[in-house]
């Protein structure tokens, strides 16, 4: 069973049979009595087995695997070549060989010349059914269907005439002949079908020349040898009986012959499709480029060789102006760079600096005075919407050496290669912008870090906090300290501007109050021992005042609770003012202090603009505390949020919790500004004084 | 944000109109940049059509604080809606700038 399922080995085993089977009858036929057996003298016998063994053969070649791969015709050629007709030929020689050794009468007619002659037979029915078969694939290289079909009728057809020899009488011979002119001419049909040469190079075009000649020379050996050697053996039978093989040998012969001539024909015009080609693959490679995204020299190097390539130019330069972001960039071929300005020089003195030009007779004209060893010149700017580049200027020495088609090509080429360069600064200052973003990530989480996430719980307040920042890093602070005696500080502020610059200061105050709030040993009283909020102001707006750029300010409050006395103290350094929630008076007020932003006054004098303020809260008394974000928020019709709608929350919310108040005004807020952007950072903080609880400890 | 100006032999006076914000106050800060206006007495802004400023609107006026007090130069503003006053007063600028009602009272200082 597996072996009928590879039918190529099984019918090449029935060639050999068949093949085998021939050489006895031809023996038999041409020496009767050999070896004891006799046959009858009619001949009938060798001419089937002869039709058998040409049937087996065209159909092996027939099922074989498609010789043609892609468009490698030269490689079939080669094929075809080395493969089967160089094997014949050697049979043929080897036949030819023994005649002049031993002698052709000695020969003739004995049995080795025979058995050489069907040798010889064999080769050539192989010969012929694989250059046919190799004609076939050429044929029907990107062929219509209309075109399949006729070679499968003329292939029907040829196998016909192959039964005509088994026929026990001849036809008669103006049919047979009629038939034979008919399939002929079929076959002259089809040899005119040589799209394959278009696809060839010139070199391989002159190859394919060559190899068709040397097809040719083969079959004519066999040829010359057939009919020198038919007369000794009426093996090949009248010409009705043998058409099958003469029709083969007249297609095999005609379409080499065709083939020969329609390339020979292309060869003048070979170097124009060759040239066409290369502009193709320049085109293609160019493209490729900006895939791979590759440097830009290496574009413009790559269009520079691409457009020398293509334009077979002797001398060239491109070349790139300097802007804000590159440098000038040149590229010279063979162009001395006096030469390559001059040039440039007399362009732009004729205001043809940076338009497409040629020009094929330099030798006349402005040109002339330059004394250019060149005859003809081509310019191309690459420019786009966004920028002039340059220009590529190429030179030949002949004249009229370019055309319109060159110019569009290479301006096909310029825009390729702006496009590609575009493409690559995209994507350049999308990786800065990429790596921009990702530092901004890590400045948000190091100023998120530097937020207190540990509010301070004690029994006597409670605090709740709210803060959200309107670009990836804030310009607002809020942070707590415990000071030794049951006191608490408490500071907020807001560094003007936003964005990097402005996070930096806050990390900065940060820093200025830890650093401020520390004990002092030297104190000699208990209340020096730390500063009050305006000496705390006053050293920060010292220390700030060295750092801050001009026109940036900080606003801040600082807030110093005891909560053992019940009482406060603070200061306010141009922050906003602080709503207060009186529970004794039951009244909601804003603190008016007055308080001068830090950063303002840089040459002393501060300490006259910031003051202290005292109060003495009572249990249930709701202080918040909030930068501008929160009151300047606005609505849809920009409207603001406002100090008063602030203070009305508060009146509205006093009897809650910290948090319960906090998000009493959130909402609120949130509700007043619905879908607007925030425009700028929203810190709030609410903080409730509690009656005081025996058992409270740290 | 639109600026008009006046000037007399003494005098150099900024009619603001619109939004001082990060963007107008480019503008703002390139008129005060410009050298003749030290020799100016004074320089009065004329807030009547100034609706809102911002930190860095209010940053352009104290980057020029010390340079004009310096060059003695007056800095008057007059005509100052309630809510852009509210924002000086805040910040504590009303006790380094002087901000007057109307436009008689800053020509008189």
């Amino acid at each position: 069973m597996s072996v009928l399922r590879k039918p190529l080995p099984l019918l090449s085993v029935a060639v050999l049979l068949s093949w085998l089977a021939l050489l006895a009858a031809a023996l038999l036929y041409a020496h009767p009595g050999l070896g004891g057996w006799q046959l009858p003298q009619t001949g009938g016998i060798v001419l089937v087995l002869q039709a058998l063994f040409v049937a087996l053969v065209f159909l092996r070649e027939r099922i074989a695997p498609e010789r043609l791969r892609g468009v490698d015709f030269i490689g079939l050629l080669r094929q075809l070549l080395l493969g089967s007709a160089l094997l014949a030929v050697a049979g043929v020689g080897a036949h030819k060989l023994m005649q002049l050794l031993v002698g052709p009468e000695t020969i003739s007619g004995s049995v080795l010349n025979t058995a050489f002659y069907t040798l010889n037979l064999g080769l050539f029915v192989l010969l012929l059914a694989r250059t046919n078969y190799a004609w076939r694939a050429l044929v029907l290289f990107r062929a219509t269907d209309r075109l399949r079909r006729q070679w499968v009728a003329f292939e029907v057809m040829l196998g016909i005439t192959l039964l005509l020899r088994l026929l026990p009488f001849s036809p008669p011979v103006a049919l047979s002949s009629a038939l034979l002119g008919v399939l002929a001419a079929f076959g002259a049909y089809l040899s005119g079908r040589q799209k394959w040469v278009a696809y060839l190079s010139r070199r391989q075009k002159i190859e394919a020349v060559l190899l068709q000649l040397a097809v040719i020379g083969v079959m004519g050996v066999f040829v010359a040898y057939f009919t020198s050697t038919q007369p000794i053996l009426r093996l090949v039978g009248p010409a009705t009986q043998n058409s099958f093989l003469l029709l083969n040998a007249f297609f095999a012969a005609m379409y080499a012959l065709t083939g020969l001539l329609v390339t020979l024909f292309n060869l003048p015009t070979a170097g124009v499709f060759e040239q066409k080609r290369e502009e193709i693959l320049s085109m293609q490679r160019l493209t490729q480029l900006i895939q791979r995204g590759q440097t830009t020299a290496e574009v413009y190097q790559m269009f520079f060789d691409s457009a020398i390539q293509t334009t077979r130019a002797d001398a060239a330069w491109l070349h790139i102006e300097a802007n804000a972001d590159d440098d000038r960039y040149d590229l010279y071929h063979r162009l001395p760079t006096d030469q390559a300005t001059a040039i440039r020089e007399l362009l732009t003195d004729f205001n043809l600096g940076n338009l497409e030009y040629f020009n094929n007779d330099l030798s006349g004209g402005s040109f002339r005075q330059l004394h250019l060893p060149f005859g003809s010149l081509m310019v191309m700017p690459l420019s786009s919407s966004k920028r002039q580049y340059g220009n590529i200027y190429l030179l030949q020495e002949p004249t009229q050496a370019f055309d319109r088609e060159n110019l569009s090509i290479l301006q096909t080429f310029a825009s390729q290669t702006v496009l590609s360069i575009e493409n690559l600064q995209l994507i350049q200052a999308s990786l800065r912008t990429q790596r921009v973003q990702d530092e901004l990530k890590i400045a948000s989480a190091v100023q998120d870090s530097l937020i207190p996430k540990n509010l301070p719980i004690d029994n006597w307040f409670e605090i709740s906090s709210y803060a959200v920042a309107a670009t990836e890093v804030g310009g607002d602070f809020y942070d707590f300290l415990h000071l030794p005696g049951r006191r608490l500080a408490v500071l907020i502020g807001d560094v003007s501007g936003k964005g990097v610059t402005a996070a930096f200061h806050v990390a900065q105050m940060k820093g200025i109050f830890h650093a401020l709030m520390q004990e002092n040993p030297l104190a000699r009283t208990e209340r020096e021992k730390f500063p009050v909020p305006s000496q705390f102001m006053t050293q920060a707006n010292d220390a700030l005042g060295r750092c801050l750029e001009k026109s940036a300010f900080i606003t801040a409050s600082l807030y110093i609770i005891d909560y053992e006395h019940g009482g406060f103290v603070f200061a306010r350094a141009g922050h906003c003012h602080t709503l207060y929630y009186h529970s004794i008076k039951e009244e909601v007020s804003y603190f008016q202090t007055a308080g001068l932003g830090l950063g303002i006054i840089r040459h002393g004098g501060y300490e006259k603009h910031i003051k202290n303020q005292f109060y003495d809260y009572n249990p249930g008394d709701v202080m918040v505390i909030y930068t501008d974000g929160i009151v300047e928020a606005r609505n849809a019709a920009q409207d603001e949020y406002g100090e008063e709608r602030l203070q009305r929350m508060l009146e509205e919310s006093y009897y809650l919790d910290a948090d319960q108040i906090k998000a009493h005004i959130l909402a609120d807020l949130h509700e007043f500004t619905r879908a607007q952007p925030m425009h700028d950072d929203q810190t709030l903080l609410v903080i409730k004084f509690r009656s005081a609880q025996p058992e409270a400890g740290l | 944000m639109k600026i008009t100006q006046h000037t007399t032999d003494t005098t150099l006076t900024l009619a603001l109109n619109g939004e001082l914000d990060a963007s107008s106050s480019v503008l703002l800060d390139t008129e005060l940049s410009k050298p003749e206006i030290l020799r100016t007495q004074k320089v009065l802004i004329d807030c009547q059509q100034l609706n809102y400023i911002s930190s860095a609107g209010l940053g352009v006026f104290i980057s020029h604080l010390q340079t004009f007090q310096d060059a003695n130069v007056k800095l008057v503003f007059f005509n100052m809606q309630e809510k852009v006053r509210n924002v000086f007063e805040i910040l504590g600028l009303d006790s380094l700038m002087t901000i007057v009602p109307s436009e008689a009272e800053a020509t008189a200082v």
